[in-house]
This record gives structure tokens, sequence and C-alpha cells, in this order.
């Protein structure tokens, strides 16, 4: 068996609001071309940023919460891959998995107000079915909404890092945002899951290969806001905090999978939830 | 841990004076060295270019960046191809809520970003852990409880950490290379 861990060369970049970081196996004289293979693969997480970040001005995401019911915007492909993955997520959880939940979270502390879109853009409670998408990378919103895709983009990231990686001729490595994270190769990947009653140690540990591992819990974004408990973790269907105290793992073939998958085992408490397996993911709870 | 800058080791030892022994994840990911050769790989040379900001510089900084511009010194970099100047790399320490991270800015002779390297990442709940509640938590555990050095090389996966403080600490050197280093336009 390959320990990867042996030979590994590593950055880390902050994108997306967190630590990237980015581990490839490292083949014998060919430093320089591992090192471009990592400046494209933060490329790519780079571009998802900029694209779907709620906090920049210019990214898709903050045109369509600038959107008044009814108006549409053009929009990358990216996004729109992005977008119909949550649709299909939404869909097949009822609405347990939701991106139309940036009004809660701005309201609960969690996000900033998103410039320059009115009162009118928000809604009140997190709307179903908000975004209509269609063939010529137009988004529509039908009902108010903001949309955070905090609980999806970062997998995304990641799986379009691991892409570049892959062009790049890369064999074996690892991308892990901030905790969601996906291993390619021929290689087992030793993955620590934080303790989410202690998380500077270790609560469990296992190998990773060619899989992706995502992690949700509430305990570095939960605190008080207005004399409530506010956390990133919503549960859709409602808007409201999930309990903290507990953390969702769940592995998936690609990483946008497993970060969105890790909401509804949240949410619902539930590490055999259905949806898991039809996605060909597992989950458990620490 | 001997390749830290130099600010970063004794960011390190407040940690550990404190006493606090929390176990804690630590990666090192490139050298000051290895980072200028990454940033500027056409570079033939890097002068140590080091900063002492004057007090009117430290209030245009905070002007221009509305953070703090915390302190005088900064250690920097130019690099050079022969005699042209190709950019200024910035070295720097932040402190999280539950983390010390070394980055490196790269910005060009006008002051513009073009990349940010995390150099080496360090947690602890060192600040954290002096809280009654935190304390309990590790209620008989023992220093050699916590991670092994392995952990130093696996992939951690657990709820998303915040990294605005190197965000801020990003548009703190960006204003600071304007205000400091940055080339007038040439004169038309």
């Amino acid at each position: 068996m390959t320990n990867a861990a042996d030979h590994l060369l590593r950055r880390a970049q902050p994108w997306l609001g967190t630590m990237v970081e980015v581990s490839i196996v490292l083949r014998e004289g060919e430093a320089e071309a591992s090192q471009q293979a990592i400046t494209a693969a933060f490329a790519a997480v780079a571009q998802v940023h900029r694209l779907m970040s709620f906090h920049e001005a210019g990214s898709d995401v903050s045109a369509i919460n600038r959107l008044e019911p009814g108006q549409s915007v053009a929009v990358d492909a990216h996004t729109v891959n992005v977008l119909r993955c949550a649709r299909l997520l939404e869909d097949a959880s009822a609405g347990i998995f939701n991106i139309a939940c940036g009004a809660q979270l701005v309201a609960s502390g969690q996000l900033p107000p998103p410039a320059g879109a009115s009162a009118a853009t928000a809604g009140t409670a997190p709307a179903r079915n908000a975004l209509v998408v269609d063939h010529n990378l137009h988004v529509t919103k039908v009902l108010p909404c903001w949309t955070d895709l905090g609980g999806i983009a970062k997998g995304y990231a990641v799986d379009l890092a691991v892409e570049a990686l892959q062009a790049a001729g890369i064999g074996t490595g690892c991308v892990n945002a901030g905790g969601d994270l996906r291993v390619f190769g021929d290689a087992d990947f030793p993955v620590v899951i934080r303790d989410p009653q202690a998380p500077a140690q270790a609560g469990r540990r296992l190998q990773l290969r060619q899989q992706a591992l995502a992690t949700s819990a509430g305990y570095f974004s939960s605190r008080m806001h207005a004399g409530r408990q506010s956390s990133a973790l919503l549960d859709a269907r409602n808007g409201q905090p999930v309990p903290t105290g507990r953390s969702a793992s769940v592995q998936a073939p690609i990483c946008m999978l497993a970060d969105a998958l890790t909401k509804v085992v949240m949410a619902t408490n539930d590490a055999t939830h259905p949806l898991l397996a039809r996605f060909g993911a597992t989950a458990f709870l620490i | 841990m001997n390749q830290f800058a130099p600010q970063a080791l004794l960011l390190l030892g407040a940690f550990g004076a404190a006493g606090l022994a929390a176990p804690a994840f630590a990666t090192q990911y490139m050298t000051v060295e290895q980072a200028q050769k990454v940033l500027f790989p056409e570079a033939s040379s890097f002068r140590d270019a080091r900063l002492q900001l004057s007090t009117t510089q430290m209030r245009e900084v905070e002007k221009l960046s509305g953070l703090a511009a915390r302190s005088v010194g900064w250690r920097v970099f130019a690099a050079y191809h022969d005699a042209e100047i190709l950019g200024y790399v910035v070295v720097d320490d932040v402190i999280g809520k539950y983390e010390l991270i070394s980055y490196v800015v790269a910005l060009s002779p006008q002051a513009v970003v073009r990349q940010v390297e995390i150099l080496a990442y360090r947690e602890s709940h060192g600040f954290e852990i002096r809280s009654p509640a935190w304390r309990k938590q590790f209620t008989g555990k023992t220093v050699q409880a916590g991670l092994t050095v392995g952990d130093g090389i696996a992939n951690i996966s657990g709820a998303t950490l915040s990294c605005t403080h190197v965000t801020d600490g990003v548009r703190r050197i960006a204003a600071i290379a304007q205000v400091a280093f940055k080339v007038p336009a040439a004169a038309t």
C-alpha cells in the first residue's frame, strides 16, 4: 500500500472564505511541472470564488441576488452546473437541501446583506424552486430569495481543481477546501475528522482512496447573534439553525455531492438517509 | 518548524509560553525562499527590502484599508530580473480565533496583489481553552493524548474554518504597498 504522505508537494491559498490546500504526489524530476499543475488547480478554485461568492458584488450569485422576481440574468456555465445540481438535490430531498437560505443567514449575522439588493429581492422564508435555469445559461428568479451557494460551491471547486490537476497529468493527489476534500489516484490518504466536542483533536481517522469526503458542523460558525444562537447550518425546510454539537461527514464519488449531502444528514440527524445511497454516498455522525 | 519566519517563531513562542499545551494541527507548506521562487519564477535575485513605516504612512494605510496598520516594521523582499524590478514579496503572520497562519503576498511594482501563498498553518485553542467550559473538555487528558506528529501530514475534515483574518491581512498589505513602495506610473 502506497502511503501518499511520504512525498507530497503541498501548497495552500486563501479562497472561498477558507484555506484551500492542494497536495500532490511529487514525481521525480517534475517539480516545476507539478508547481504549474497546482497553480492551475488554484486558478480553478479562484474562478469558482469569483463566480459564486455571496460577498463579492461582481459574482454571478450577487447578480442573481439583485434580481427582482420575474427578472433574469446570464451567468457562467460553471454557475449553471452548481445551480442544476442544487435544484436536483432540493427536489430529491423535498427541500431539506435548499440554496435559497441567504436571507435567513443574513438575518442571523452569518452573511452580510448583499450589496445593491433591495429588500423585495430577499423573501421571508426559504422558497422552494425559486430559480429557473434555462438552456442558454440564463437564470430567472421566480420567487424572492437570496441564494447562497456556501453549502455546495466549495465541493464543486474541489472537483474542478481535481480535474485541473488530472488534466495537467498529475496522477495522485488531494484537494481540501476548508474540510471538504477529494482524493484521486492510486494511494490512500490519511484523513482526520475533527472531534465536534474538541475541534483541535481528532474525532476519527480514516484512509481515503479515489473518493470525496465533506464534513459539516457548527463549532466554528456558531455564535450568539441578537440574543439567539446563530449558525451557518440551517434546516432549509424552516430556515432554523440545526442543533450543533455533532458533525456530519459524507463520502461520495465527487465533492459537490459530498458537500451538499452533509446538510441533509445534519438537518435530519440521519446518517442512513435514503438520499445517500441514491447518489452513491455514505455518511457518519460524530 | 525552524523554517518559520522569525516573527512566527515569536508568536509560536507566545502560544507556548501561555502554558496551554492544547494539541493542535500544524502544517508547513513552504519556506519564504521557496515561496519567492513560486511567486516570481522569472526572478534572478531577491533583495532585502524591509520596511519601516512612518507615523504618517501608518495613518495612510489605516485610511486606505480600514484596518489598523498593526506593525511599524514589515518583512519585504524585492524581486529582480537583473536590474529590473519585478515586484515584492511581503511576509506576514495573522492570528485567528483558532489558528496562526504565516503567509506571503506577491505584489507588482504598481502595488497590485498578484498571488497569496500560505507558508505555514498552526492551530491552537490556546486562547479559548482559558475559559472554564473549554478547560473542562480537556480535563483528564494529557498533552500526549492529543494528536500525533503524523497528523501534520494528514488532511483535516471538519467545519469550515473562516479565513477572514488572512483576507484582512492581504488588504492591509495591499495598502502598505500603495503607501510605501508603489512606483508612480510613467509620466506621460
